[in-house]
């Protein structure tokens, strides 16, 4: 029998994937965020000095920006798919989804703001 | 055995002189090891001739006697009554129309099942004997074949209830139990079925179909392997 699956990405098998990947993916980033904040701390208190040291390490920005990109993404299509359960219309279908969507690259400027000032304040 | 007397709660809507279902009581007596099936018979037979309900087997094979009792799905002949104590209440299983008291439409569960194709389809030349499944082969679908299509699981679903297209989970674990059968030769079509918004996808694996289902079928699991398969086959 031939093959025909045409509809993969409308049909949800798409997102249902990548719900699952960013799932374990952000998994990974809070257990490197718990290792490299919590417990590599070297001193008991946690400095301001040291904080700023470490979000101005080169790994900081690309991992703040994974992690923001992978927690928006999870979070939103989770929404969105509980969301598709009950709107029918097309009409408020678009209008839900062009909210998400706001609020997303919202988000996503803002943290994006957040990583670059952290990685370019000067140490005092 | 002995006689206990107990209060049963059951909503009854008799559509040529109701607008809406509304709740009547029963005080009755019976023995204290009857099931929900012999409470809704008392009834029937020595108080109220006019009350629905629909039964056939009386031991779990048919699958008609699915109803709600304080809340949860479960099948009135093989429920003893001493799961709720002495009062309780029972309503048709959600999600459906009610035809009469306790008898619901169900017409729209089985075109959703029509619709995965429930039979075995073969391509291949038949065998001279039967098919032969090696264990293993059988293992994979072993308890999925066990389903009576009660339909307590989809009345169940969360995801069932605010969308009439979703095909639900027994039509579901029926698309897995015949994908999955190594007899069979039209996965790729079935596959195809599920493969849509309403279709598996629609599953938040909310686990409400297996708490569910009588026969404790682990349903959810099977639509994660039916989902994985998708997932493989169309990627
Ligand atoms: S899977 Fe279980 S609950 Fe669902 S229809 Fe079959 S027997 Fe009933
Ligand atoms: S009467 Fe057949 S399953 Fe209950």
């Amino acid at each position: 029998m031939e093959k025909n699956f045409k509809q993969t990405s409308r049909s949800g098998a798409v997102a249902w994937l990548l719900q699952r990947i960013s799932a374990v993916i952000l998994f990974i980033l809070l257990l490197f965020h718990f290792i490299t904040y919590h417990f590599l701390t070297r001193t008991h208190a946690v400095e301001y000095r040291q904080v700023l040291e470490r979000a101005q390490s080169w790994w900081f920005p690309l991992l703040q920006f994974a992690f923001l990109i992978t927690a928006l993404y999870h979070g939103l299509n989770g929404v969105w798919s509980v969301l598709e359960d009950y709107l029918s219309s097309r009409g408020w279908r678009l209008a839900w989804f062009s909210l998400l969507l706001t609020v997303g690259l919202a988000l996503l400027f803002v943290g994006t703001l957040t990583i670059i000032k952290l990685y370019t304040l000067k140490v005092a | 055995m002995a006689k206990i007397d107990i209060h049963v709660n059951i909503l009854r809507y008799q559509p040529d002189s109701d607008e809406k279902p509304h709740w009547q009581e029963f005080a009755i007596s019976v023995d204290d090891d009857s099931t929900i099936l012999d409470v809704l018979n008392e009834i029937h037979w020595k108080h109220d001739g006019t009350l629905a309900y629909r039964r056939s087997c009386r031991s779990s094979i048919c699958g008609s006697c699915a109803m709600k009792v304080n809340g949860r799905n479960v099948l009135a002949c093989e429920t003893p009554i001493h799961r709720f104590g002495r009062k309780f209440k029972i309503e048709p299983l959600s999600g459906f129309q009610i035809i009469k008291d306790l008898v619901v439409d169900l017409d729209p569960f089985f075109e959703k099942l029509k619709r995965i194709k429930p039979f075995l389809i073969v391509d291949k030349p038949l065998p001279d004997k039967e098919f032969v499944q090696t264990p293993e082969q059988l293992e994979q679908i072993g308890e999925s074949t066990l389903c009576i299509l009660c339909a307590a699981c989809s009345a169940a679903c969360p995801s069932s209830w605010p969308n009439s297209e979703y095909l639900g989970p027994a039509a579901l674990l029926k698309a897995y139990r015949f994908v999955f059968d190594s007899r069979d030769d039209c996965a790729d079509d079935r596959l195809e079925i599920v493969n849509d918004k309403n279709g598996v996808w629609r599953c938040h694996t909310i686990f409400n179909c297996m708490e569910a289902c009588p026969k404790k079928i682990k349903i959810t699991e099977y639509l994660s392997r039916l989902k994985l398969k998708v997932v493989e086959n169309s990627l």
